[in-house]
Protein backbone atom coordinates (compact mmCIF):
# COMPACT_ATOMS: atom_id res chain seq x y z
CA UNK A 1 0.00 0.00 0.00
CA UNK A 2 2.49 2.13 1.07
CA UNK A 3 5.09 1.73 -1.68
CA UNK A 4 1.75 2.52 -4.44
CA UNK A 5 1.08 5.48 -2.07
CA UNK A 6 4.86 5.97 -2.87
CA UNK A 7 5.20 5.36 -6.52
CA UNK A 8 2.22 7.38 -7.27
CA UNK A 9 3.03 10.73 -5.43
CA UNK A 10 6.20 10.65 -7.36
CA UNK A 11 4.08 9.85 -10.72
CA UNK A 12 1.83 12.68 -9.69
CA UNK A 13 2.30 14.94 -7.52
CA UNK A 14 6.18 15.00 -8.03
CA UNK A 15 6.01 15.58 -11.68
CA UNK A 16 3.11 18.61 -11.84
CA UNK A 17 4.96 20.31 -8.88
CA UNK A 18 8.16 20.14 -10.28
CA UNK A 19 6.35 22.10 -13.55
CA UNK A 20 5.02 24.72 -11.01
CA UNK A 21 8.01 24.65 -9.01
CA UNK A 22 10.76 27.26 -10.02
CA UNK A 23 13.32 25.22 -8.47
CA UNK A 24 16.47 23.36 -10.82
CA UNK A 25 16.01 19.54 -10.26
CA UNK A 26 12.30 19.78 -8.37
CA UNK A 27 11.57 16.43 -8.89
CA UNK A 28 14.93 15.10 -7.58
CA UNK A 29 14.31 17.30 -4.90
CA UNK A 30 10.86 15.93 -3.88
CA UNK A 31 11.78 12.25 -4.28
CA UNK A 32 14.14 13.05 -1.56
CA UNK A 33 11.70 14.72 0.63
CA UNK A 34 9.54 11.31 -0.08
CA UNK A 35 11.63 9.05 1.47
CA UNK A 36 11.94 11.07 4.58
CA UNK A 37 8.36 11.68 5.13
CA UNK A 38 7.77 8.41 4.55
CA UNK A 39 10.36 7.09 6.90
CA UNK A 40 9.05 9.28 9.44
CA UNK A 41 5.09 8.08 9.60
CA UNK A 42 6.53 4.57 9.10
CA UNK A 43 8.89 4.94 12.16
CA UNK A 44 5.67 6.95 13.60
CA UNK A 45 3.60 3.11 13.74
CA UNK A 46 5.31 1.93 17.06
CA UNK A 47 2.99 4.44 19.18
CA UNK A 48 0.33 2.21 17.86
CA UNK A 49 2.26 -1.50 18.99
CA UNK A 50 2.32 0.07 22.74
CA UNK A 51 -1.57 0.45 22.73
CA UNK A 52 -1.60 -3.34 21.35
CA UNK A 53 0.73 -4.73 23.95
CA UNK A 54 -1.48 -2.54 27.10
CA UNK A 55 -4.54 -4.23 25.41
CA UNK A 56 -2.81 -7.85 25.86
CA UNK A 57 -1.08 -6.92 28.70
CA UNK A 58 2.21 -7.16 27.61
CA UNK A 59 3.80 -4.29 29.33
CA UNK A 60 3.55 -6.14 32.48
CA UNK A 61 5.97 -8.68 31.43
CA UNK A 62 7.93 -6.28 29.58
CA UNK A 63 8.61 -4.60 32.78
CA UNK A 64 9.61 -7.25 34.69
CA UNK A 65 12.25 -8.39 32.27
CA UNK A 66 15.62 -8.32 33.56
CA UNK A 67 16.54 -5.32 31.28
CA UNK A 68 16.65 -1.51 32.87
CA UNK A 69 13.77 0.71 31.59
CA UNK A 70 16.76 2.32 29.18
CA UNK A 71 17.32 -0.79 27.61
CA UNK A 72 13.91 -1.09 27.46
CA UNK A 73 13.13 2.16 25.61
CA UNK A 74 15.88 2.36 23.91
CA UNK A 75 15.54 -1.22 22.45
CA UNK A 76 11.58 -0.76 21.48
CA UNK A 77 12.66 2.93 19.80
CA UNK A 78 15.59 1.31 17.54
CA UNK A 79 13.30 -1.87 17.07
CA UNK A 80 10.67 -0.10 15.90
CA UNK A 81 13.02 2.45 13.92
CA UNK A 82 14.97 -0.57 12.49
CA UNK A 83 11.38 -1.81 10.84
CA UNK A 84 10.48 1.83 9.61
CA UNK A 85 14.15 1.47 7.92
CA UNK A 86 13.32 -1.94 6.61
CA UNK A 87 9.90 -0.81 5.58
CA UNK A 88 11.00 2.35 3.50
CA UNK A 89 14.04 0.63 2.52
CA UNK A 90 12.97 0.22 -0.90
CA UNK A 91 11.47 3.29 -1.21
CA UNK A 92 14.91 4.85 -0.90
CA UNK A 93 16.98 2.66 -2.82
CA UNK A 94 14.37 3.73 -5.21
CA UNK A 95 14.93 7.34 -4.68
CA UNK A 96 18.85 6.83 -4.96
CA UNK A 97 18.25 5.63 -7.91
CA UNK A 98 16.49 8.42 -9.20
CA UNK A 99 18.31 10.57 -7.88
CA UNK A 100 22.44 8.97 -8.40
CA UNK A 101 24.21 9.41 -5.08
CA UNK A 102 27.79 10.71 -6.14
CA UNK A 103 30.12 10.81 -2.75
CA UNK A 104 30.26 7.79 -1.19
CA UNK A 105 31.36 8.91 2.24
CA UNK A 106 28.39 11.59 2.48
CA UNK A 107 25.78 9.20 1.42
CA UNK A 108 26.95 7.25 4.71
CA UNK A 109 26.83 9.95 6.84
CA UNK A 110 23.24 10.77 5.55
CA UNK A 111 22.26 7.10 6.12
CA UNK A 112 23.23 6.99 9.35
CA UNK A 113 21.46 10.49 10.41
CA UNK A 114 18.74 8.84 8.85
CA UNK A 115 18.83 6.13 10.91
CA UNK A 116 18.71 8.04 13.95
CA UNK A 117 16.32 10.57 13.24
CA UNK A 118 14.21 7.26 12.52
CA UNK A 119 14.85 5.99 16.21
CA UNK A 120 14.17 9.74 17.25
CA UNK A 121 10.86 9.23 15.53
CA UNK A 122 10.15 5.86 17.23
CA UNK A 123 11.12 7.02 20.68
CA UNK A 124 8.81 10.36 20.19
CA UNK A 125 5.79 7.97 19.17
CA UNK A 126 6.80 5.70 22.19
CA UNK A 127 6.66 8.76 24.27
CA UNK A 128 3.81 10.81 22.73
CA UNK A 129 1.71 6.79 23.40
CA UNK A 130 2.63 6.53 27.09
CA UNK A 131 1.23 10.19 27.92
CA UNK A 132 -1.44 9.94 26.09
CA UNK A 133 -2.87 6.49 26.76
CA UNK A 134 -5.73 6.79 24.29
CA UNK A 135 -5.19 4.94 20.93
CA UNK A 136 -8.03 7.13 19.93
CA UNK A 137 -6.26 10.43 20.57
CA UNK A 138 -2.96 9.29 19.69
CA UNK A 139 -4.34 8.88 16.08
CA UNK A 140 -5.89 11.97 15.58
CA UNK A 141 -2.78 13.79 17.31
CA UNK A 142 -0.37 11.56 15.15
CA UNK A 143 -2.66 12.89 11.90
CA UNK A 144 -2.31 16.73 13.05
CA UNK A 145 1.71 16.15 13.78
CA UNK A 146 2.26 14.77 10.64
CA UNK A 147 0.60 17.56 8.94
CA UNK A 148 2.16 20.29 10.92
CA UNK A 149 5.59 18.71 11.17
CA UNK A 150 5.82 17.26 7.49
CA UNK A 151 4.15 20.59 6.20
CA UNK A 152 6.80 22.84 8.04
CA UNK A 153 9.76 21.45 6.92
CA UNK A 154 12.14 21.37 4.00
CA UNK A 155 10.48 17.58 2.93
CA UNK A 156 8.69 18.96 0.20
CA UNK A 157 9.80 23.03 -0.43
CA UNK A 158 13.13 24.55 0.40
CA UNK A 159 13.53 26.51 3.45
CA UNK A 160 13.63 29.69 1.28
CA UNK A 161 10.03 28.54 -0.43
CA UNK A 162 8.66 28.16 3.56
CA UNK A 163 10.68 31.48 5.15
CA UNK A 164 9.11 33.47 2.32
CA UNK A 165 4.95 32.07 2.97
CA UNK A 166 5.52 33.07 6.65
CA UNK A 167 8.49 33.94 8.40
CA UNK A 168 7.13 32.01 11.38
CA UNK A 169 6.99 29.14 9.05
CA UNK A 170 10.33 29.32 7.97
CA UNK A 171 11.68 29.98 12.02
CA UNK A 172 9.52 26.26 13.25
CA UNK A 173 10.37 24.23 9.88
CA UNK A 174 14.51 25.37 10.79
CA UNK A 175 13.84 23.50 14.22
CA UNK A 176 12.30 20.69 12.56
CA UNK A 177 14.08 17.45 12.54
CA UNK A 178 12.51 16.52 9.25
CA UNK A 179 14.15 19.39 7.54
CA UNK A 180 16.98 17.92 8.86
CA UNK A 181 16.61 14.53 7.73
CA UNK A 182 15.65 15.87 4.05
CA UNK A 183 18.52 18.39 4.19
CA UNK A 184 21.04 15.30 4.98
CA UNK A 185 19.52 13.31 3.00
CA UNK A 186 19.92 15.88 -0.39
CA UNK A 187 23.33 16.81 0.58
CA UNK A 188 24.40 13.24 1.35
CA UNK A 189 22.70 12.14 -2.46
CA UNK A 190 24.83 15.58 -3.57
CA UNK A 191 21.58 17.49 -4.51
CA UNK A 192 22.70 20.01 -1.56
CA UNK A 193 23.47 22.04 -4.90
CA UNK A 194 19.72 23.86 -4.62
CA UNK A 195 18.82 23.94 -1.39
CA UNK A 196 22.28 25.74 -0.34
CA UNK A 197 23.35 23.55 2.70
CA UNK A 198 26.44 25.30 3.90
CA UNK A 199 27.56 23.45 6.63
CA UNK A 200 26.00 19.56 6.96
CA UNK A 201 27.20 19.38 11.23
CA UNK A 202 24.05 21.73 12.24
CA UNK A 203 21.14 19.06 10.93
CA UNK A 204 23.28 16.32 11.67
CA UNK A 205 23.72 17.53 15.33
CA UNK A 206 19.95 18.44 15.35
CA UNK A 207 19.04 14.97 14.45
CA UNK A 208 21.39 13.72 17.57
CA UNK A 209 19.86 16.30 19.61
CA UNK A 210 16.44 15.02 18.46
CA UNK A 211 17.02 11.40 18.78
CA UNK A 212 18.87 12.04 22.67
CA UNK A 213 16.35 13.65 23.88
CA UNK A 214 13.34 11.38 23.05
CA UNK A 215 15.16 8.53 23.81
CA UNK A 216 16.02 10.45 27.36
CA UNK A 217 12.91 11.67 28.12
CA UNK A 218 10.81 8.85 26.74
CA UNK A 219 12.86 6.81 29.48
CA UNK A 220 11.74 9.00 31.99
CA UNK A 221 7.82 9.26 30.89
CA UNK A 222 7.68 5.47 29.82
CA UNK A 223 9.13 4.72 33.57
CA UNK A 224 6.35 7.23 35.21
CA UNK A 225 3.40 6.62 32.66
CA UNK A 226 3.35 2.90 31.91
CA UNK A 227 2.15 1.81 35.34
CA UNK A 228 -1.39 1.85 36.54
CA UNK A 229 -3.82 1.11 33.47
CA UNK A 230 -6.05 3.92 32.03
CA UNK A 231 -5.46 2.54 28.53
CA UNK A 232 -7.79 2.91 25.73
CA UNK B 1 21.91 -15.85 56.19
CA UNK B 2 19.98 -12.59 56.11
CA UNK B 3 16.62 -13.40 54.50
CA UNK B 4 16.70 -13.14 50.42
CA UNK B 5 13.63 -10.60 50.06
CA UNK B 6 12.56 -8.49 53.18
CA UNK B 7 9.06 -7.40 52.89
CA UNK B 8 8.39 -3.54 55.17
CA UNK B 9 5.49 -2.45 55.38
CA UNK B 10 4.95 -2.72 51.84
CA UNK B 11 1.42 -0.55 50.96
CA UNK B 12 -0.26 -0.34 47.54
CA UNK B 13 -3.51 1.51 47.20
CA UNK B 14 -5.31 1.69 44.31
CA UNK B 15 -8.15 5.15 45.08
CA UNK B 16 -9.39 3.83 48.84
CA UNK B 17 -8.43 0.08 48.01
CA UNK B 18 -5.58 -0.92 49.98
CA UNK B 19 -4.63 -3.81 47.82
CA UNK B 20 -1.86 -4.86 49.64
CA UNK B 21 -1.71 -2.89 53.18
CA UNK B 22 0.93 -2.67 55.13
CA UNK B 23 2.66 -6.39 54.75
CA UNK B 24 5.57 -7.46 56.55
CA UNK B 25 7.54 -10.37 55.55
CA UNK B 26 10.60 -12.09 55.08
CA UNK B 27 11.50 -15.17 52.75
CA UNK B 28 14.48 -17.15 53.01
CA UNK B 29 17.02 -18.27 50.86
CA UNK B 30 16.14 -21.55 48.93
CA UNK B 31 12.91 -22.42 50.03
CA UNK B 32 9.33 -22.54 48.31
CA UNK B 33 7.25 -19.83 49.54
CA UNK B 34 3.21 -20.67 49.72
CA UNK B 35 1.50 -16.92 49.40
CA UNK B 36 -1.89 -18.05 49.82
CA UNK B 37 -5.16 -16.36 49.99
CA UNK B 38 -8.40 -16.07 48.21
CA UNK B 39 -9.19 -14.29 45.31
CA UNK B 40 -8.56 -10.34 45.69
CA UNK B 41 -6.03 -11.18 48.97
CA UNK B 42 -3.78 -8.55 47.11
CA UNK B 43 -0.87 -11.52 46.62
CA UNK B 44 -0.66 -10.40 42.66
CA UNK B 45 -0.10 -7.13 43.51
CA UNK B 46 2.68 -7.67 45.80
CA UNK B 47 4.02 -9.88 43.20
CA UNK B 48 3.74 -6.98 40.98
CA UNK B 49 5.76 -4.47 43.75
CA UNK B 50 8.21 -7.02 44.17
CA UNK B 51 8.98 -7.42 40.28
CA UNK B 52 9.01 -3.59 40.11
CA UNK B 53 6.44 -3.92 37.82
CA UNK B 54 4.50 -1.46 40.00
CA UNK B 55 5.58 1.21 42.65
CA UNK B 56 4.68 0.57 46.28
CA UNK B 57 2.19 3.48 48.21
CA UNK B 58 4.51 3.15 51.25
CA UNK B 59 7.04 0.50 52.48
CA UNK B 60 9.55 -1.15 50.06
CA UNK B 61 11.45 -4.51 50.07
CA UNK B 62 14.92 -5.72 49.99
CA UNK B 63 15.63 -8.49 47.11
CA UNK B 64 18.60 -9.81 47.59
CA UNK B 65 20.04 -6.70 49.17
CA UNK B 66 18.95 -4.45 46.56
CA UNK B 67 15.42 -1.78 47.27
CA UNK B 68 13.35 -2.63 45.15
CA UNK B 69 12.81 1.47 45.04
CA UNK B 70 16.25 2.72 44.65
CA UNK B 71 17.59 -0.19 42.21
CA UNK B 72 14.71 -1.67 40.47
CA UNK B 73 16.98 -3.03 37.74
CA UNK B 74 19.46 -5.17 40.24
CA UNK B 75 16.00 -6.49 41.66
CA UNK B 76 14.96 -7.35 38.31
CA UNK B 77 18.26 -8.99 37.47
CA UNK B 78 17.43 -11.48 40.20
CA UNK B 79 14.02 -12.36 39.33
CA UNK B 80 11.66 -14.45 37.22
CA UNK B 81 8.19 -14.46 37.25
CA UNK B 82 5.37 -16.51 35.17
CA UNK B 83 2.25 -14.69 35.71
CA UNK B 84 -1.44 -15.02 36.58
CA UNK B 85 -2.39 -14.33 33.38
CA UNK B 86 -0.01 -15.54 30.60
CA UNK B 87 1.29 -12.24 28.61
CA UNK B 88 2.15 -13.26 25.20
CA UNK B 89 3.81 -11.02 22.68
CA UNK B 90 0.84 -10.60 20.15
CA UNK B 91 2.51 -12.47 17.34
CA UNK B 92 4.23 -14.91 18.31
CA UNK B 93 4.47 -18.75 19.09
CA UNK B 94 4.88 -20.64 22.03
CA UNK B 95 8.68 -21.10 20.84
CA UNK B 96 8.85 -17.46 20.07
CA UNK B 97 8.00 -16.55 23.20
CA UNK B 98 9.92 -18.88 24.76
CA UNK B 99 13.29 -18.45 22.73
CA UNK B 100 12.81 -14.27 22.94
CA UNK B 101 12.35 -14.65 26.53
CA UNK B 102 15.78 -16.81 26.77
CA UNK B 103 17.40 -14.51 24.85
CA UNK B 104 16.37 -11.19 26.78
CA UNK B 105 17.63 -12.72 29.73
CA UNK B 106 21.19 -13.33 28.27
CA UNK B 107 21.52 -17.10 27.37
CA UNK B 108 23.80 -17.31 24.36
CA UNK B 109 22.23 -18.79 20.87
CA UNK B 110 24.02 -22.41 21.54
CA UNK B 111 22.50 -22.66 24.98
CA UNK B 112 19.03 -21.20 23.79
CA UNK B 113 18.68 -23.83 20.90
CA UNK B 114 18.63 -27.12 23.43
CA UNK B 115 17.27 -25.68 26.65
CA UNK B 116 14.40 -24.27 24.33
CA UNK B 117 13.72 -27.34 23.26
CA UNK B 118 14.04 -29.25 26.71
CA UNK B 119 12.27 -26.67 27.78
CA UNK B 120 9.06 -26.79 25.64
CA UNK B 121 9.36 -30.70 26.20
CA UNK B 122 8.67 -30.59 30.19
CA UNK B 123 6.05 -28.51 29.68
CA UNK B 124 4.79 -30.59 26.89
CA UNK B 125 4.78 -27.86 24.62
CA UNK B 126 6.95 -29.30 22.10
CA UNK B 127 4.44 -30.31 19.85
CA UNK B 128 2.34 -27.10 19.14
CA UNK B 129 5.42 -24.99 19.15
CA UNK B 130 4.82 -23.46 16.11
CA UNK B 131 0.93 -22.39 16.76
CA UNK B 132 0.35 -19.40 16.94
CA UNK B 133 -0.26 -18.65 21.00
CA UNK B 134 -3.78 -16.96 19.89
CA UNK B 135 -4.43 -21.01 19.55
CA UNK B 136 -3.89 -22.37 22.50
CA UNK B 137 -6.19 -23.46 24.93
CA UNK B 138 -5.86 -21.59 28.80
CA UNK B 139 -3.98 -24.32 30.03
CA UNK B 140 -1.57 -24.44 27.12
CA UNK B 141 -0.82 -20.51 27.50
CA UNK B 142 0.19 -21.25 31.21
CA UNK B 143 2.18 -24.06 30.58
CA UNK B 144 4.22 -21.67 28.12
CA UNK B 145 4.22 -18.94 30.94
CA UNK B 146 6.08 -21.50 33.09
CA UNK B 147 8.25 -22.34 30.69
CA UNK B 148 9.67 -18.93 30.61
CA UNK B 149 10.53 -19.22 34.50
CA UNK B 150 12.27 -22.86 33.45
CA UNK B 151 14.70 -21.95 30.97
CA UNK B 152 15.01 -18.43 32.87
CA UNK B 153 16.54 -20.43 36.33
CA UNK B 154 16.30 -17.01 38.28
CA UNK B 155 17.77 -16.87 41.14
CA UNK B 156 14.10 -16.35 42.71
CA UNK B 157 11.44 -17.20 40.99
CA UNK B 158 7.87 -15.96 41.67
CA UNK B 159 4.79 -18.03 40.13
CA UNK B 160 1.27 -16.91 40.19
CA UNK B 161 -1.27 -19.23 40.74
CA UNK B 162 0.83 -21.44 38.03
CA UNK B 163 -1.60 -24.88 37.69
CA UNK B 164 -4.79 -22.86 37.36
CA UNK B 165 -6.40 -24.30 34.13
CA UNK B 166 -4.32 -27.21 34.22
CA UNK B 167 -4.88 -30.68 33.85
CA UNK B 168 -4.75 -32.90 36.97
CA UNK B 169 -1.17 -34.88 35.11
CA UNK B 170 0.34 -31.64 34.15
CA UNK B 171 -0.12 -29.82 37.94
CA UNK B 172 1.78 -32.40 39.21
CA UNK B 173 4.55 -32.29 36.74
CA UNK B 174 4.72 -28.58 37.33
CA UNK B 175 5.14 -29.23 41.10
CA UNK B 176 7.63 -31.60 40.72
CA UNK B 177 9.40 -28.89 38.33
CA UNK B 178 8.81 -26.28 40.89
CA UNK B 179 10.78 -28.94 43.67
CA UNK B 180 13.04 -28.92 41.50
CA UNK B 181 13.89 -25.82 40.68
CA UNK B 182 14.13 -25.11 44.44
CA UNK B 183 16.49 -27.90 44.51
CA UNK B 184 18.73 -26.68 41.96
CA UNK B 185 18.93 -23.50 44.49
CA UNK B 186 15.99 -20.73 43.52
CA UNK B 187 13.82 -19.06 45.62
CA UNK B 188 10.17 -19.38 45.17
CA UNK B 189 7.24 -17.88 45.99
CA UNK B 190 4.12 -19.18 44.88
CA UNK B 191 1.11 -17.36 45.12
CA UNK B 192 -2.06 -19.86 44.90
CA UNK B 193 -5.76 -19.99 46.25
CA UNK B 194 -5.50 -23.66 46.31
CA UNK B 195 -4.94 -24.69 49.43
CA UNK B 196 -3.87 -28.30 48.63
CA UNK B 197 -0.98 -27.15 46.58
CA UNK B 198 0.58 -24.48 48.89
CA UNK B 199 0.45 -27.75 51.39
CA UNK B 200 2.21 -29.86 49.47
CA UNK B 201 4.59 -27.58 47.94
CA UNK B 202 5.55 -24.79 50.37
CA UNK B 203 7.95 -24.63 52.82
CA UNK B 204 6.43 -22.15 54.91
CA UNK B 205 3.30 -20.77 54.20
CA UNK B 206 1.53 -17.27 54.47
CA UNK B 207 -2.08 -16.58 54.63
CA UNK B 208 -3.09 -13.26 53.08
CA UNK B 209 -6.63 -12.05 53.62
CA UNK B 210 -7.43 -7.94 52.32
CA UNK B 211 -3.98 -7.05 51.46
CA UNK B 212 -2.67 -8.30 54.86
CA UNK B 213 -0.86 -10.94 56.42
CA UNK B 214 -2.81 -13.23 59.36
CA UNK B 215 0.25 -15.78 59.70
CA UNK B 216 3.35 -17.43 58.17
CA UNK B 217 4.58 -20.57 59.71
CA UNK B 218 5.53 -24.00 58.12
CA UNK B 219 1.92 -25.61 57.00
CA UNK B 220 2.49 -28.21 59.59
CA UNK B 221 3.44 -25.48 62.27
CA UNK B 222 0.08 -23.74 61.10
CA UNK B 223 -2.23 -27.11 61.42
CA UNK B 224 -0.74 -28.23 64.59
CA UNK B 225 -1.71 -24.76 65.87
CA UNK B 226 -5.29 -24.87 65.70
CA UNK B 227 -7.21 -26.62 67.71
CA UNK B 228 -6.65 -30.53 68.73
CA UNK B 229 -4.31 -31.14 65.90
CA UNK B 230 -6.41 -33.76 64.45
CA UNK B 231 -9.79 -34.36 62.99
CA UNK B 232 -12.01 -37.08 62.35
CA UNK B 233 -15.85 -36.71 61.11
CA UNK B 234 -18.20 -39.56 61.98
CA UNK B 235 -21.15 -40.57 60.25
CA UNK B 236 -24.21 -41.86 62.02
CA UNK B 237 -27.37 -43.45 60.68
CA UNK B 238 -29.82 -41.62 62.49
CA UNK B 239 -29.46 -37.95 63.97
CA UNK B 240 -26.57 -37.53 66.69
CA UNK B 241 -29.24 -36.86 69.54
CA UNK B 242 -27.79 -34.14 71.84
CA UNK B 243 -26.66 -36.34 75.00
CA UNK B 244 -24.42 -38.02 72.39
CA UNK B 245 -22.70 -35.26 71.88
CA UNK B 246 -22.70 -34.21 75.29
CA UNK B 247 -20.80 -37.29 75.78
CA UNK B 248 -18.61 -37.16 73.10
CA UNK B 249 -17.47 -33.61 74.53
CA UNK B 250 -16.70 -35.27 77.96
CA UNK B 251 -13.80 -37.05 76.73
CA UNK B 252 -10.55 -34.42 77.51
CA UNK B 253 -9.09 -34.54 74.08
CA UNK B 254 -12.12 -33.76 72.12
CA UNK B 255 -11.59 -29.98 71.64
CA UNK B 256 -14.20 -29.70 70.02
CA UNK B 257 -17.49 -31.01 67.87
CA UNK B 258 -19.33 -29.01 65.16
CA UNK B 259 -22.46 -30.87 63.49
CA UNK B 260 -21.99 -30.98 59.89
CA UNK B 261 -24.90 -32.08 59.11
CA UNK B 262 -28.06 -33.77 61.69
CA UNK B 263 -26.01 -37.29 61.11
CA UNK B 264 -22.54 -36.19 60.59
CA UNK B 265 -20.66 -34.98 63.04
CA UNK B 266 -16.72 -33.22 62.90
CA UNK B 267 -15.11 -33.68 65.64
CA UNK B 268 -11.37 -31.65 67.01
CA UNK B 269 -9.26 -33.31 69.19
CA UNK B 270 -6.03 -34.80 70.15
CA UNK B 271 -4.37 -37.88 70.32
CA UNK B 272 -6.44 -39.61 67.97
CA UNK B 273 -4.88 -43.32 68.05
CA UNK B 274 -6.25 -43.38 71.75
CA UNK B 275 -9.49 -41.95 71.43
CA UNK B 276 -10.96 -43.58 68.81
CA UNK B 277 -11.19 -47.01 70.18
CA UNK B 278 -13.58 -45.37 73.00
CA UNK B 279 -15.42 -43.35 71.17
CA UNK B 280 -16.06 -46.19 69.08
CA UNK B 281 -17.12 -48.33 72.33
CA UNK B 282 -18.93 -45.50 73.58
CA UNK B 283 -21.53 -45.21 70.87
CA UNK B 284 -22.04 -49.36 70.62
CA UNK B 285 -22.54 -49.31 73.92
CA UNK B 286 -25.31 -46.23 73.42
CA UNK B 287 -26.41 -48.54 70.61
CA UNK B 288 -26.08 -45.49 68.11
CA UNK B 289 -24.84 -47.32 64.65
CA UNK B 290 -22.07 -45.70 62.37
CA UNK B 291 -21.96 -45.58 58.82
CA UNK B 292 -18.25 -44.29 58.67
CA UNK B 293 -15.56 -43.11 60.68
CA UNK B 294 -12.91 -41.07 58.88
CA UNK B 295 -9.40 -39.81 60.06
CA UNK B 296 -8.44 -36.52 58.94
CA UNK B 297 -5.70 -33.84 59.43
CA UNK B 298 -6.38 -30.59 59.83
CA UNK B 299 -6.07 -28.81 56.60
CA UNK B 300 -4.78 -25.15 55.93
CA UNK B 301 -8.51 -24.63 54.72
CA UNK B 302 -9.11 -25.50 58.57
CA UNK B 303 -6.11 -22.66 59.60
CA UNK B 304 -7.71 -20.22 57.46
CA UNK B 305 -11.30 -20.64 58.66
CA UNK B 306 -9.64 -20.22 61.81
CA UNK B 307 -7.71 -17.31 61.35
CA UNK B 308 -10.50 -15.44 59.29
CA UNK B 309 -13.91 -17.20 60.35
CA UNK B 310 -14.15 -18.28 57.07
CA UNK B 311 -13.86 -21.31 54.99
CA UNK B 312 -11.92 -19.75 51.51
CA UNK B 313 -14.73 -20.22 49.34
CA UNK B 314 -17.05 -18.22 51.65
CA UNK B 315 -13.80 -15.28 51.67
CA UNK B 316 -13.74 -15.80 47.43
CA UNK B 317 -17.18 -14.94 47.33
CA UNK B 318 -17.31 -12.44 50.02
CA UNK B 319 -14.74 -10.84 47.13
CA UNK B 320 -16.45 -11.20 44.69
N1 LIG C 1 -4.71 -2.06 38.54
C1 LIG C 1 -5.64 -2.10 39.49
N2 LIG C 1 -6.49 -1.07 39.66
C2 LIG C 1 -7.42 -1.08 40.62
N3 LIG C 1 -7.59 -2.10 41.50
C3 LIG C 1 -6.79 -3.16 41.40
C4 LIG C 1 -5.77 -3.23 40.39
N4 LIG C 1 -5.12 -4.41 40.54
C5 LIG C 1 -5.71 -5.04 41.57
N5 LIG C 1 -6.71 -4.30 42.10
C6 LIG C 1 -7.54 -4.68 43.26
O1 LIG C 1 -6.67 -5.01 44.32
C7 LIG C 1 -7.16 -6.12 45.04
C8 LIG C 1 -6.12 -7.20 45.08
O2 LIG C 1 -5.98 -7.75 43.81
P1 LIG C 1 -4.92 -8.87 43.47
O3 LIG C 1 -4.97 -9.11 42.02
O4 LIG C 1 -3.61 -8.50 44.05
O5 LIG C 1 -5.51 -10.13 44.25
P2 LIG C 1 -5.04 -11.64 44.21
O6 LIG C 1 -4.78 -12.04 45.59
O7 LIG C 1 -3.95 -11.83 43.24
O8 LIG C 1 -6.38 -12.36 43.69
P3 LIG C 1 -6.56 -13.60 42.69
O9 LIG C 1 -6.49 -14.83 43.51
O10 LIG C 1 -7.94 -13.39 42.15
O11 LIG C 1 -5.52 -13.51 41.66
C9 LIG C 1 -8.45 -6.53 44.37
O12 LIG C 1 -9.53 -5.99 45.10
C10 LIG C 1 -8.37 -5.91 43.00
O13 LIG C 1 -9.64 -5.58 42.52
MG1 LIG D 1 -3.73 -12.87 41.56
Amino acid sequence: MRAIWFVSQIALFGLIASRMMSIPNYFQYYVAGLSVMTLYSAAIFIGFDIYEEAEHGVFEYLLSLPVSRKQLVLGRSIGGGLRAFIYVGPLIALSLYVIGATNPLSFLVALFALFLFSFGVSGMSITIAVIIKSSDRFDILMGVLDALIVRLSTAMYPLAVVQAANPLYGGLASFNPVTYAADLFRWGTGIEAIITLSNPLWPLLGIIAFFAFFTFFGVIIYDRRIEGGGWQ
Amino acid sequence: MPPIIQIQNLTKKFGNLAAVDHLDLEIEEGEIFGLLGPNGAGKTTAILMLATVIKPTEGTALVGGFDIRKSPDKVRGLLGIAFQEPKMLWVATPWDVVNWHAKVCGLSTEERKRRVKQVLETVDMWEPRHKNVHALSGGMRKRVEMAKVLIQRPKIAIVDEPTTQIDVVGKHKIWNMLLELRDEGSTIILATNELYEADRLSDRVGIMHRGKLLVCDTPKTLKDSILGGDIIDIQLEKDASPTIVEELKSFKEVVDIMQVKPTNLRLYLNRVEEVVPQIMNLLMKKNVPVNSIRMSEPSLDDVFAHYTGLTIEEAQKDEG
